[in-house]
């Protein structure tokens, strides 16, 4: 699980998803602080307007009494102040004289500290009764009547304005959290979107090694074009190294070939145990060189129009024809002029020269070459392809045997005994089959099945 | 017979050429392309061995060029390029057999003799006329299954008549197909030739016919 999820965070969805919801959460989180600061302050200010109106109420209705008594002229109309403990209180205290209270502060009495003259109104966090914090308005006033000054003070519970507050908090909370969902929504669309090239490139990219294309084509988002065109030349840079690598291969094996034909003509038929040794060598060489030289050629891809091989067919026979022409071999061919095969037309033609040569070579008086398409559902496209002589064959016990490399039946029948196993590993290397069975014309049956391009 | 080497590997073409002049065979070698394409196209040949690798121009392009002229020897494809792609493009330019390299001179011989044969139009690598065989793999000619030496220019030119028996050869198509390009040639060596021949072989089978040449014929005596 946690594998899987360090997993999912290291790839690039992973990552863009990961930052950006995390600068997103960073965002709201600085958002919703501002908002509910903001909004405290409001809720505050609003409190202390109204606890300045009731101030300037009280002065309003204020009086001394004959006796030299403060009192209102008439009661403040807010219920509140009457009823014990309400949250919402005012006190006029004098210095030295015992302080005129609301109703509603019973037998508690604000905190105050005449000796500190203030004439503008301050605003003050205080206790109050019951435990509760409350909120105070205070102000220092000369009544008109006499030289004595007044200390006015308003108070009011702050659990409400706390509860706003948490109120708020809650919604904001919420609603920040709805939108975080959201948000991280839209992330995961935008960045699947967003990478959906990328991820047609992959796809590309498979279907290349595939074989089934050959470049990064279409047009990409002009910002990936640069990696595809890169790609493309990587790929094209990939293809001439192997080429050239090739190339050196062949023209190594080739330029051994005249020296090797040389010194064997001249060691040929003469005895000697160092001569026979030099032979063998020589004759290793030659095998090894043939050898390397035909997998180094194996091209084992698919090619874009597929090979038609009808044509290929016909020239390899005509050509076998006319180098068995003394031995009066019939050949026959039956093939679908449609049929394609999905590869190189080099490799087509190792696999089916050697076998057809093959059959030439142990052919009484007929070759037979049949070719057509095999019909398998939801399955790749296929072909059969079956080469028969009418020669002496093969015991059923040593069919098996027959691709393995150097084997050969007959020594006096020329040949490497390369043919067979290089025809299986290119018939393997395209995902394709290679049987020997013993035909019904009496000799040997090779049937391939071999990858066909879609008409 | 007559053959041409077209190869640019000298040592190559010598131990081709030695082995050829070892069988009876009279032999013209050239080096390059060009050179061998000019024999090729104006010395009547029974038989090319052609290298496709050439300087100054490659063995596809002679052969399609004598192919195009016209000319019909039977041609031996000698190339260090094995793949069946390249043996199917040299036998469509016209090539009749193919060899690669690296190969034992037994088995261009074997080839060779063969393409001769089949180009004469004999199936059998024992020619035979009346009493007389020629076994074409090993060179030996028998009357009556007792064997006769021949020397080197005698087996020649009979072994010319024995691939042509029963059509008319004049004095110049012999000289031309039993004497390499450098051989100072005399038409009348080949009136010595064929006497010595006639009574070796104690068969009367080479008969003269007056103004046109030789004919190789067994007429049963009654």
């Amino acid at each position: 699980m946690m594998a899987a999820l360090r997993h999912f965070f290291s790839g690039l969805t992973g990552r863009l998803l990961m930052s950006a919801v995390l600068l997103s959460i960073a965002a709201l989180i600085s958002g919703s602080t501002v908002l509910s600061f903001v909004f405290r302050t409001y809720v505050v200010s609003d409190v202390d307007t109204r606890l300045e109106l009731f101030l300037d109420t009280m002065v309003g209705i204020s009086e001394i009494s004959p006796d030299g008594v403060i009192r209102f002229t008439r009661p403040l109309s807010d219920q509140r102040f009457s009823t014990p403990y309400s949250g919402l209180y005012w006190q006029i205290s004098e210095q030295g004289q015992e302080a005129f209270r609301s109703r509603s502060l019973w037998d508690f009495e604000l905190a105050s500290q005449p000796e500190h003259r203030s004439f503008s109104i301050k605003y003050m966090e205080v206790e109050g009764p019951d435990g509760q914090s409350l909120r105070m308005a205070e102000r220092d006033i000369i009544l008109p009547e006499g030289e004595r000054i007044f200390h006015y003070h308003v108070a009011m519970d702050t659990a409400e304005i706390n509860a706003a507050i948490q109120q708020f908090n809650l919604w904001l909370m919420g609603a920040l959290s709805v939108t975080m969902l959201v948000v991280t929504a839209a992330l995961v669309l935008q960045v699947r979107y967003g990478l959906k090239p990328l991820r047609r490139i992959g796809e590309n990219l498979s279907r290349i090694r595939a074989g089934k294309e050959s470049r990064i084509e279409g047009s990409w988002p002009h910002d990936l074009q640069p990696l595809a065109a890169e790609i493309n030349a990587l790929m094209e840079q990939n293809e001439q190294l192997v080429n050239r690598a090739r190339t050196h291969v062949g023209n190594l094996a080739h330029a051994v070939k005249t020296p090797l034909s040389i010194i064997q003509n001249d060691v040929e038929g003469q005895n000697g145990e160092r001569l026979v040794r030099i032979r063998k060598q020589t004759r290793l060489i030659r095998e090894h060189v043939d050898h390397h030289l035909k997998r180094a050629r194996i091209a084992g891809g698919g090619s874009g129009a597929g090979l038609p091989i009808h044509e290929r067919l016909s020239k390899l026979v005509r050509a076998i024809e006319v180098m068995t022409s003394d031995r009066g071999i019939m050949f026959s061919l039956d093939c679908d002029e449609s049929l394609r095969f999905d590869g190189e037309k080099e490799d087509f033609d190792e696999v089916l020269g050697n076998l057809i040569d093959n059959a030439g070579k142990w052919a009484e008086s007929r070759v037979s070459v049949t070719a057509e398409r095999i019909i398998e559902p939801n399955q790749r496209s296929m072909m059969k392809i079956c080469v028969e002589d009418d020669g002496t064959g093969v015991p059923e016990s040593e069919l098996d045997t027959l691709f393995e490399r150097g084997k050969r039946l007959d020594e006096l029948v020329p040949g490497t005994g390369l043919g067979l196993a290089i025809v299986r590993d290119i018939v393997e290397m395209y995902g394709g089959q290679a049987v020997l069975e013993t035909s019904e014309y009496g000799g040997l049956a090779a049937i391939l099945r071999l990858p066909a391009k879609d008409a | 017979m007559r053959v041409l080497i077209v190869e640019d590997d000298k040592t190559l073409a010598g131990q081709i050429e030695k082995s050829l002049l070892e069988a009876g065979y009279a032999v013209d070698v050239a080096y390059d392309g060009e050179d061998g394409h000019f024999l090729g196209d104006t010395e009547p040949y029974d038989a090319v061995v052609l290298d496709l690798g050439l300087p100054s121009m490659d063995g596809q392009t002679v052969l399609k060029q004598w192919r195009t002229n016209d000319r019909k020897m039977p041609v031996l494809v000698l190339t260090a390029r094995d793949t069946w792609t390249d043996k199917v493009e040299g036998l469509d330019a016209g090539a009749d057999d193919y060899l690669t390299k690296p190969f034992i001179v037994e088995e261009l011989l074997a080839r060779l003799r063969a393409l001769i044969r089949r180009a004469a139009g004999q199936t059998t690598p024992k020619l035979e006329c009346g009493p007389v065989m020629l076994d074409t793999r090993n060179g030996r000619v028998s009357v009556g299954g007792t064997p006769i030496k021949l020397t080197a220019q005698e087996f020649k030119l009979l072994s010319y008549l024995m691939h042509h028996e029963g059509k008319v050869i004049s004095r110049t198509e012999l000289t031309e197909h039993i004497y390499d390009q450098d051989f100072d040639r005399d038409s009348n060596t080949i009136e010595v030739f064929v006497n010595r021949i006639r009574k070796k072989l104690n068969a009367d089978i080479v008969h003269t016919i007056r103004g046109l040449g030789y004919r190789l014929e067994w007429i049963e005596q009654a």
